[in-house]
C-alpha cells in the first residue's frame, strides 16, 4: 500500500511537470494557433539554466553559482523567454507548417548545442548533483517526494489559474481572433504579429519552467533528456486532453503519461517471462492503439474547447 | 513562512514514518524479485533485447540451482524505450510496486544516471549496470553521492586511455594527435588520454572532436595534422572512422595509427583498405583465459544456439549472477545489505565459484556453511573498486598480412598496476 502511494506521488510529480509544459503549448497552439514543434528545445534551455544557476561549482564548466531554487526557476523562465523572443522575432512571420519546420529545426539545433558546448552544458557527460530542495526539508524519499509534489502542484496550479485569467481576459479573446482569422483581427486594429509573439514567449517560458522543475527533481541533466520524442509526447498530451482548454491540457498530461508508463507495468504483469524481452514492441503498439482509439472517439480531445459566445449575443 | 514549511515537512515526515513502519515486516517472501530496466524498444532496442534475454538466462540458471534463499527468483523486466523519463518511472515502479531490492540497468549512461540519482540512491536500492561507460558515475561515487549502491560490470574508459597511452609510448611516438567521437564515451576517453600519454613520457598533438555521421571530416583532419604529429590516436566507430582514416592518409597523415576497440571490425578495415593499415595498432577488451568464461560460453550456446557475440552479454550475465549471489549471502533483502554482500562475494581470498547451476549450487553450499566465496564469471573475476567500477583484461591487436591478429595480452592485474602507476 505504501509502495503504491509512493509510486503515485512520484508519478504525479513527473506528470505535473509535463502538464506545465503542456499548458505552455496550449497557449501557443490551442489559443493562438502557433505550431511549435520545438518544445524539447525550450525545455532544454530551462533545464540547463536551472542546472547552471543552482548546481555546485565544477572545474572547466560554467556555473556552480549555487543560487536558491526559486532563483533557478525564475532564471530558467527568463532564459527560455529570451530565447523565444529572439527565435520568435525571426520565425513568427511564418505560418503553420512553415513555423513547425522552423521550430523543429531550432529544437534539434539546441539539442546539438547541448551536446557540443561543453563549457556550458558539460557536453555529453551532462551536469550532475543539481540540488533538490526537498532533500534538505525531510528525511526519506517518500516525505521528500511529497514535498516536491506539493511544490510542483502549487506551481502548476498557479500557472493554470493565471492562464485561465488571461485567456478569459480581452487579451485571450484577441488570441482566439488571431487564431481564427488574422486579417479580421488586424482590421479591428489588433496587431497580430505582436500578439503571436507575446503568446509564443509566454508559452516558452512555461516550457522553461517545466524543464527547470524536471532537473530540480531528477538532479541530473544531459542532452539525452531532450530528444525529439519529448516534443511528440507533449503534443500528444495536448491533443488527447483537448487543445484550447487548460483543464484538458492537465488531464491530457496525466492520462497520456499514465498510458505511456502504465502500459509497461501491464505488460510486465501479463507477458510470461520467457518472451518479456520482446515486449517492447507490444508496449509501443499498446500506446499507439490507446491514443488512436481516444482520437477516434473524442476527436476534439477528452475535454475540447468550450464554445464561447459573447454574453451580449444572447439578447 | 519558513516555520510553516518546516511544520509541513515535519508533518509529512511523520506520515511517511507511519507508512514505513507498517511495511517493516521482513521475512523473505517468495518469489524473490530482481528488477531489470533495459531498452527493449527504441533506438537501442535490438542490443537491449539480447541483453535482456541474457539477464533472463542468468536468472533461469540460478533458479535451476534452487533460487535465492529457497525461493524462485522472478525477473521483472521493464522497458526504458531509451528515454530517461520512461526509465526513471519504470525503475520507481519496480522499487515501489514490485518491491525489488536491486535493479539491473540501464544501458545508456543518460538513462542509468537519472535512475541512480532519483530512484536508486534515495530509495536505498542497489543498481548494477552491464553497459554504462560514462565517467560521471565514478565522479559521483567519489563525491560520495551514490552511497556505494552503484556497481557496473562493464570496464570503464579508464583502462582504455591507459592502454592507448601505453601503446603510443611503447612505440616511441613523440607527438600523438587525437581525433575523437563527440559522445560521453569519446570525450571521457580523449580527456583521460591527454593526461595519461604525458605521464608515460609521450607527447600530445592537436586533440579534435568530430560529430557522427558527416559526409566528410576534412576540417577535423586538417586541424589534427597541424604541428606534424608522428602518430594518431583515433577514437571512432567503423563508418565515420573509415572516412576519417582515408582523409587523414590522403592529406599526408602518418600511418602510425592507434585505434580504439570499436574499430576492430572488418567493415573498417575493408572501407579503408587493409594495405594502408600495416602500422595500425589497436587494443580491445580480452576475454580472460579462464575456465569460467568457457563455461559461460558453452551454457550460452546450448541455450541460444549461437555464441555470445554482442555487446553487454557477458557483463549483464555477471551483473545478474553476482547480484543474486549477494542476495543469497545477505542477511536480509534490502539494498544496503545486498550492497555489502556484493563486496563479500567478490572478495579476494574466497573460494572461487563459477557460472552455471553446478557452480551456483556449490556457492550456495559454501555460503550456507559460512565460508567466503569469490564469484569468477563470464567476464572473469569481478573486483569492484571503491567506486563500483571494474577492470577487464586487455589485448593488443594488429593486422598481420591483412589478418586481425592478437599480439599481446594484459591480465586484469597488469591493467590494475598500469592504472595505479598513472593515478599516483
Amino acid at each position: 500500500m505504501i509502495g503504491l502511494v509512493a509510486y503515485l506521488v512520484f508519478f504525479l510529480i513527473v506528470a505535473l511537470i509535463f502538464a506545465v509544459a503542456v499548458l505552455g503549448l496550449n497557449l501557443q497552439w490551442g489559443f493562438t494557433g502557433l505550431f511549435n514543434a520545438g518544445v524539447a528545445g525550450f525545455l532544454a534551455i530551462g533545464a540547463y539554466t536551472m542546472a547552471i544557476l543552482t548546481g555546485p561549482s565544477r572545474e572547466a564548466v560554467l556555473g556552480g553559482y549555487e543560487l536558491p531554487f526559486a532563483v533557478g526557476l525564475l532564471g530558467a523562465m527568463l532564459a527560455s523567454g529570451f530565447a523565444a523572443l529572439v527565435i520568435g522575432l525571426i520565425t513568427l512571420r511564418l505560418r503553420d507548417e512553415f513555423l513547425a519546420v522552423a521550430t523543429f529545426g531550432i529544437a534539434v539545433t539546441i539539442q546539438l548545442v547541448c551536446v557540443n558546448w561543453e563549457y556550458v552544458t558539460g557536453g555529453t557527460l551532462g551536469l550532475i548533483s543539481i540540488p533538490n530542495p526537498s532533500r534538505a526539508l525531510a528525511d526519506g524519499p517518500f516525505a521528500q517526494n511529497l514535498i516536491y509534489l506539493a511544490l510542483v502542484a502549487v506551481l502548476a496550479g498557479l500557472v493554470f489559474v493565471g492562464l485561465e485569467r488571461i485567456v478569459g481576459a480581452p487579451w485571450g479573446r484577441v488570441l482566439k481572433a488571431v487564431r481564427e482569422d488574422e486579417t479580421a483581427a488586424a482590421s479591428l486594429g489588433k496587431n497580430p504579429v505582436r500578439v503571436r509573439l507575446e503568446a509564443f514567449v509566454l508559452g516558452c517560458m512555461l516550457m522553461g519552467l517545466s524543464g527547470a522543475l524536471y532537473v530540480g527533481f531528477i538532479g541530473y541533466v544531459s542532452p539525452f533528456d531532450f530528444l525529439p520524442i519529448v516534443t511528440f509526447q507533449i503534443w500528444t498530451m495536448l491533443i488527447v486532453g483537448g487543445s484550447a482548454n487548460n483543464r484538458g491540457a492537465i488531464l491530457g498530461a496525466l492520462i497520456v503519461w499514465a498510458v505511456w508508463t502504465g502500459s509497461g507495468f501491464v505488460i510486465s504483469k501479463l507477458v510470461p517471462p520467457s518472451v518479456q524481452a520482446q515486449s517492447g514492441a507490444m508496449q509501443a503498439v499498446l500506446i499507439g492503439l490507446i491514443l488512436v482509439v481516444t482520437l477516434l472517439f473524442r476527436p476534439r480531445g477528452l475535454i475540447g474547447e468550450k464554445i464561447a459566445v459573447s454574453r451580449h449575443a444572447r439578447d | 513562512m519558513i516555520r510553516r514549511v518546516r511544520a509541513a515537512a515535519a508533518g509529512l515526515a511523520a506520515i511517511a514514518a507511519t507508512f514505513a513502519m507498517a511495511g517493516a515486516a521482513s521475512a523473505v517472501e517468495c518469489p524473490v524479485k530482481l528488477g531489470a530496466v533495459l531498452p527493449v524498444s527504441g533506438p537501442m532496442g535490438q542490443v537491449g533485447e539480447r541483453i535482456a534475454q541474457t539477464g533472463q538466462f542468468a536468472v533461469e540458471l540460478f533458479n535451476e540451482a534452487g533460487g535465492v534463499k529457497g525461493c524462485p527468483v522472478e525477473y521483472v523486466l521493464r522497458d526504458t524505450q531509451g528515454q530517461p523519463t520512461v526509465g526513471v518511472d519504470a525503475a520507481k515502479s519496480l522499487v515501489e510496486l514490485e518491491g525489488v531490492p536491486a535493479l539491473v540497468g540501464a544501458i545508456s549512461s543518460g538513462v542509468s544516471l537519472p535512475i541512480l540519482t532519483s530512484v536508486a540512491v534515495p530509495s536505498k536500492v542497489v543498481q548494477i549496470s552491464c553497459c554504462s561507460s560514462s565517467e560521471t558515475f565514478t565522479q559521483l561515487a567519489k563525491e560520495g553521492k551514490t552511497d556505494g549502491l552503484w556497481f557496473r560490470t562493464y570496464a570503464t574508459n579508464r583502462s582504455q586511455s591507459a592502454m592507448a597511452a601505453l601503446l603510443a609510448t611503447k612505440a616511441g611516438f613523440k607527438k600523438t594527435a587525437v581525433i575523437y567521437v563527440n559522445t560521453d564515451f569519446g570525450v571521457g576517453l580523449a580527456n583521460r588520454f591527454k593526461e595519461d600519454v604525458v605521464k608515460l613520457g609521450g607527447g600530445l598533438g592537436e586533440v579534435v572532436a568530430y560529430n557522427e555521421s558527416q559526409q566528410s571530416y576534412r576540417a577535423e583532419v586538417t586541424k589534427a595534422l597541424q604541428g606534424n604529429p608522428d602518430s594518431l590516436f583515433l577514437i571512432a566507430f567503423p563508418v565515420d572512422g573509415a572516412t576519417i582514416t582515408r582523409e587523414w592518409l590522403a592529406l599526408g597523415g602518418t600511418d602510425n595509427l592507434i585505434v580504439n576497440n570499436s574499430l576492430r571490425s572488418d567493415d573498417y578495415f575493408d572501407a579503408v583498405g587493409r594495405q594502408y593499415l600495416k602500422n595500425l595498432i589497436g587494443y580491445d577488451s580480452a576475454q580472460p583465459r579462464l575456465p569460467s568464461v568457457a563455461t559461460f560460453n558453452e551454457l550460452f550456446e546450448k541455450r541460444f544456439d549461437s555464441p555470445p557475440n554482442g555487446p553487454g552479454l557477458h557483463s549483464v550475465f555477471d551483473a545478474v549472477t553476482v547480484t543474486l549471489l549477494a542476495m543469497e549471502q545477505a542477511d536480509e533483502l534490502t539494498g544496503p545489505a545486498i550492497r555489502d554482500a556484493i563486496r563479500a562475494v567478490t572478495k579476494e581470498g574466497g573460494t572461487e565459484v563459477h557460472p552455471g547451476p553446478d557452480g551456483i549450487r556449490r556457492a550456495k553450499e559454501l555460503i550456507a556453511a559460512g565460508k567466503p566465496i569469490r564469484y569468477v564469471g563470464a567476464t572473469g573475476a569481478l573486483s569492484f573498486d571503491e567506486n563500483g567500477d571494474v577492470q577487464a583484461p586487455k589485448m593488443v591487436w594488429k593486422l598481420i598480412d591483412g589478418k586481425n591478429t592478437e599480439v599481446e595480452y594484459y591480465s586484469t592485474e597488469d591493467i590494475a598496476r598500469l592504472i595505479a602507476k598513472l593515478d599516483n
